[in-house]
């Protein structure tokens, strides 16, 4: 991992940082920020309604719990309706066991001061996760030395190949800008056959969860920008900086809203991790 | 000044052959030697030759440097000098005298400084057609501050109005508001694709291996074309034909060396150059073995060949070739290479009429190795240009000259390719090539109207094919959006026309003289761009992706008028210009959101386009003559883009925009050994977007942005960089060495080269809680990465 710095290094030989004070403009007007996940999983099930805050401004997030939100199923009459959870300060199915079905299509609406925000997704069909394995692998180019994790499945799919894969070691999720493992069919989906290293290090005893998930573009592009977004240091180098495009439309009413509805299936897998005798 | 001091040794020789040639017959009694300029090995004529004691026995030197003097008793000491020139004094003895002696005089410093305005004459601002048109000789180039103390063309080219930068550091010129790909960069005639080192804080060209560069800020003559914003046309030095010339330096990252000289006779020459940094030597000496296996480097060669071929032609050949180089360890490899050939033929078909013909290929490619068992690969691409131009030139009185001509280009992009390594579990990419074929042909023209108004007229006509091998895609709705299905592809065989598109640029220039030492000047252009690179980072990277125009890309095409007053001072020794210039963009492009253009074939869909304009002021006032010379130059410009899809459709300005902009280069010579530089710029900071809140999604604390972009400016940027140059005149005959301390950013300002905005811990902006311990606070807080401050430097430059 060291001689990643490498690149860096030259770089880095004449520069500096420091932490400077820059007068900001603020936020015109409330922006809702809404992250709605609809899988075949109720754990995952949830809506959540915070709002932007000024970049400065140290307060707790605002969440918005008056909101009225539901998931209608496309092509019926059926609405899944939600209620405000105080435990985990977010939207739950009134139905717990209500969840997404392979090849339904669904309609995400929210219903708040006025504003109502719709957003669309299709359930598509999860790859297959054969087997987990992993191995201690030296440091390399990169890469830390450590135990490190292969996922073997297979992908069938010619189209919609849009995958994020969430890694949990020991109940924390690991969610650094670099952590994110996102991964579409451009160089070819054969790697997940042969076994996807997870490009993390793991410890002996340690008790990872993999959860795979299978989104639509529109979710898959807008964790994309984001994660552009995150390593975005505003130079040269980088693009000018754009709020990731949002799957969700303002249906009526004004002003603008960030977030995503993502409809995945989820596929998850654990292993524990034990030293290997030589 | 010069010249008529040459003309006059000339005329004074003549008539002393006139008068004392009998006195030249071959006898034991003389001996003969031949004077020579140091700097360059041409013959001085008329050069005085005596003895020391005997001030009465002195003759001059003829056409060829040549002298032959009565011998007397030996040794003594002989005096060798000519005005402008630092007198040679030498004790000749027996052995000596035996044979011919060559004397190689060094140009004062006085006349140094003469020499250098001979590049330009005195009056030509005033008097020529030309507006937007800057040149910086060579020499000055030299004499400015640079950063590490290499001397930067491209750099250099920064500090004159009108010419903005990137950024800190970087080599990318954005002039007249266009972007860094509207810059047609060429050596003796071939563009090159990448003009830059160390992803572009360094550029090419090697200052000892330069004769000339001119800069066009859009007012191109009609000879020239393909780019929209600017030519900066570089010519290679060309080898003397009387002897070896080397000049070169030892700096502080790289080292460089230049050679001249005759090649088989007087009739041809050749010039070769090279320069190389020497960090990864460096990384070699630590025992760290992380650093130790690593390579960072760049190289550039040079070389130019002439021949003469009797009296009407001359044949000229030069290449160019260039590259970088970063490895990890042996398993990782970034490099990308430049290399340009060119050869031109001039003949004179009478006194009055003339032909030129160029021929000429560029090719830039990039190589990305990864040696991993399960990902590895090899990623690389190249591009080329290859070209021929002829142009036919005549006077046809000393009222009007004429010239037309053609040029052919192709260009060839090769496609993509990722080949996954023996192993790897990734599959190959390879995207279809995409080639095109543009054919010109040029006719033009000056003509002095009256006393005081002259034009300079010409008209271009460029007729572009995109031709096969290649593939074009149809979409679902006709347009090529990013959620369209493709509905069709049709593949082209080899140079089978595939999309087509022509325009006329005309180019037209007055220039009206109120008096010798005042002209005013106007001009309009239309210039046309087929070939560009997508690209939405403000610094160009070696894997950038060259697109050419298309079905789905229409060529770019701006109109600039401009408009000029341009008056000297003082005998011509100061130059005032004011010049303001409008100019109409069309066809430019952005990219998407997001977009990802580098394996794509289909690089349309991940592009918008738009239209654009630009205008500005641009001041300047010129010494170019005495002990103290340089310039002081100020800017107004302000460039604009509306593109839809970008800032909600309304005009924004590029990251470049920077109203205001002051440039001040001074250089003074205290004496024949001393002599300093200096230079100060200011600018109007970059355009930029600021976040103005943040929001949590996904775990993550997200910046939030304006829909509106770069509607903030980072602080104005100033720095003051200085030199001195120390000369020993007295070291040697031949051999001349000096010594330059540089120091950049000499009072340390903190220009920002990046803003993060982003959560701070514990108030330490590196703190990392894995490693540091517990956490207690958390804000949200803007973290400035700034460059280069007080970089001293260290340079030994020699000539011999």
């Amino acid at each position: 991992m060291k001689k990643i710095w490498f690149i860096v290094f030259c770089f880095c030989l004449f520069s500096c940082q420091e932490e400077v004070n820059l007068p900001l403009a603020t936020i015109d007007g409330i922006v809702p920020v809404i992250e709605a996940t609809w899988t075949d999983i109720p754990f995952y099930n949830e809506v959540k309604i915070t709002l932007a805050e000024n970049y400065f401004d140290s307060s707790d997030q605002t969440v918005v719990s008056n909101a009225l939100v539901r998931i209608l199923i496309e092509g019926t009459t059926i609405n899944i309706p939600f209620y405000f959870n105080d435990d985990t300060q977010s939207y739950k199915p009134f139905r717990e066991t209500s969840t997404a079905v392979v090849g339904e299509s669904y309609e995400l609406q929210v219903f708040w001061e006025g504003n109502v925000y719709t957003s669309k997704g299709v359930m598509l069909a999860p790859p297959i996760v054969d087997s987990l394995t992993y191995a201690y692998q030296e440091e390399r180019l990169f890469r830390d030395e450590g135990y490190y994790i292969k996922v073997y499945g297979e992908i069938p799919f010619k189209e919609n190949n849009y995958y994020r894969i969430k890694v949990i070691e020991n109940d924390t999720l690991k969610n650094d800008r670099d952590d994110y493992l996102l991964f579409d069919d451009t160089f070819g989906l054969q790697f997940f056959e042969e076994g996807l290293e997870l490009n993390y290090p793991f410890e002996a005893g340690d008790k990872v969860r993999m959860e795979l998930f299978r989104m639509n573009k529109s979710s898959y592009d807008y964790f994309s920008q984001l994660v552009g977004l995150l390593f975005n240091d505003g130079g040269l180098f980088s693009p000018p900086p754009q709020n990731p495009d949002t799957n969700i439309i303002v249906e009526e009413g004004e002003g603008k809203v960030l977030g995503y509805f993502m409809v995945s299936p989820v596929l998850t897998e654990t292993v524990f991790i034990r030293k290997e005798n030589n | 000044m010069q010249l008529f001091r040459s003309l006059s040794n000339v005329l004074f020789v003549w008539v002393l052959f006139g008068v004392t040639g009998t006195l030249f017959a071959q006898s034991d009694e003389f001996f003969t030697g031949v004077v020579l300029d140091a700097s360059n090995s041409d013959p001085l004529i008329g050069a005085n030759v005596y003895w020391e004691d005997n001030l009465n026995s002195g003759v001059v030197t003829d056409l060829d440097g040549k002298f032959k003097l009565k011998k007397r008793v030996l040794p003594s000491r002989l005096v060798v000098s000519y005005l402008g020139f630092e007198k040679s004094i030498r004790n000749i003895t027996v052995n000596e005298a035996e044979k011919e002696i060559r004397f190689f005089l060094k140009p004062s410093e006085l006349s140094l400084e003469e020499i250098i305005i001979q590049e330009r004459r005195p009056d030509e601002q005033v008097k020529n057609l030309e507006t937007g048109k800057a040149s910086i000789p060579i020499e000055t180039i030299k004499n400015i501050p640079a950063l590490f103390g290499e001397v930067d063309l491209l750099r250099s080219l920064q500090l004159l109005p009108g010419v903005q930068t990137a950024g800190e550091g970087t080599t990318g010129l954005f002039v007249r508001g266009g972007s860094a790909d509207q810059n047609l960069v060429q050596v003796d005639g071939a563009p090159v694709f990448n003009p830059s080192h160390f992803f572009g804080f360094f550029s090419v060209f090697s200052p000892d291996a330069l004769d000339q560069v001119d800069l066009y800020k859009g007012n191109m003559p009609a000879s020239y074309g393909g780019r929209l914003s600017s030519l900066i046309d570089v010519s290679l030095k060309e080898g003397n034909n009387e002897q070896i010339h080397g000049e070169g330096g030892i700096g502080s990252i790289s080292s460089r060396f230049m050679l001249d000289g005759p090649l088989f006779s007087d009739k041809s020459t050749f010039a070769i150059s090279g320069r190389r940094t020497y960090a990864d030597l460096f990384l070699k000496l630590s025992s760290n073995e992380d650093i130790k296996n690593n390579k960072l480097n760049f190289h550039d060669l040079s070389a130019k060949f002439s021949f003469r071929l009797g009296e009407k032609d001359k044949i000229t050949l030069s290449s160019y070739e260039g590259s970088d180089f970063l490895g990890l360890d042996e398993q990782f490899g970034l490099g990308w290479r430049n290399w340009v050939t060119s050869s031109k033929w001039s003949h004179t078909i009478s006194e009055n009429s003339f032909f030129d013909l160029e021929s000429y290929h560029s090719r830039y490619n990039y190589k990305v190795e990864f040696d991993d068992p399960d990902a590895g690969f090899t990623w690389e691409n190249k591009l080329s240009e290859s070209g021929m131009k002829g142009q036919w030139s005549w006077i046809n009185s000393d009222k009007i000259q004429t010239y037309w001509g053609f040029q052919s280009q192709l260009y060839h992009f090769s496609p993509i390719a990722l080949d996954p390594a023996g192993g790897s579990a990734i599959q190959p990419i390879a995207t279809n090539p995409k080639n095109g074929f543009l054919n010109s042909v040029f006719a033009g023209g000056l003509v002095e109207l009256s006393p005081r108004l002259s034009t300079e007229f010409g008209l271009r006509w460029s007729l572009y094919h995109q031709v096969g091998k290649g593939v074009d895609y149809f979409y679902e709705g006709g347009a090529p959006t990013d959620e369209a299905e493709i509905t069709d592809s049709v593949s082209f065989g080899r140079l089978k026309p595939m999309h087509f598109y022509q325009g006329l640029e005309p180019r037209v220039a007055f220039r009206f003289l109120v008096n010798d030492e005042f002209s005013i000047k106007a001009a309009y252009n239309r210039n046309y761009q087929y070939v560009q690179i997508a690209s939405n980072s403000s610094a160009g990277l070696p894997v950038d992706r060259w697109i050419l125009s298309g079905k789905y890309m229409d060529p770019l095409r701006s109109d600039q008028i401009s408009l000029g007053v341009f008056r000297n001072f003082n005998q011509n020794k100061w130059e005032l210009s004011v010049e303001t210039y409008a100019k109409d963009i069309r066809n430019t492009i952005d990219l998407k959101n997001g977009a990802s253009v580098l394996f794509t074939d289909q690089v349309e869909t991940e592009i918008l386009s738009g239209d654009g304009y630009a205008y500005g002021v641009e001041f300047l006032l010129r010494k170019n003559v005495g002990k103290t010379t340089g310039w002081l130059a100020y800017t107004y410009s302000r460039t604009w883009r509306t593109i839809e899809g970008i800032s909600l459709g309304q005009r924004y300005n590029p990251r470049y925009d920077r109203p205001n902009d002051v440039t001040l280069v001074l250089n003074h010579e205290f004496s024949p050994s001393w002599s300093a530089g200096l230079t100060f710029v200011y600018t109007t900071g970059q355009a930029v977007s600021f976040p103005i809140g943040t929001y949590e999604v996904d775990n993550q604390v997200v910046p939030l942005y304006s829909d509106y972009r770069n509607e903030d400016r980072f602080p104005d940027y100033h720095r003051m960089d200085a030199s001195i140059t120390w000369k020993n005149p007295d070291k040697g005959r031949k051999w001349r060495g000096s010594w330059n301390f540089s120091v950049y950013n000499l009072y340390g300002r903190k220009n920002p080269f990046a803003y993060e905005f982003r959560e701070v811990i514990n108030d330490k902006i590196n703190y990392d809680p894995d490693v540091d311990g517990p956490v207690v606070s958390r804000k949200q807080s803007v973290v400035m990465t700034y460059l280069f401050t007080f970089l001293p430097s260290i340079t030994y430059n020699f000539q011999f």
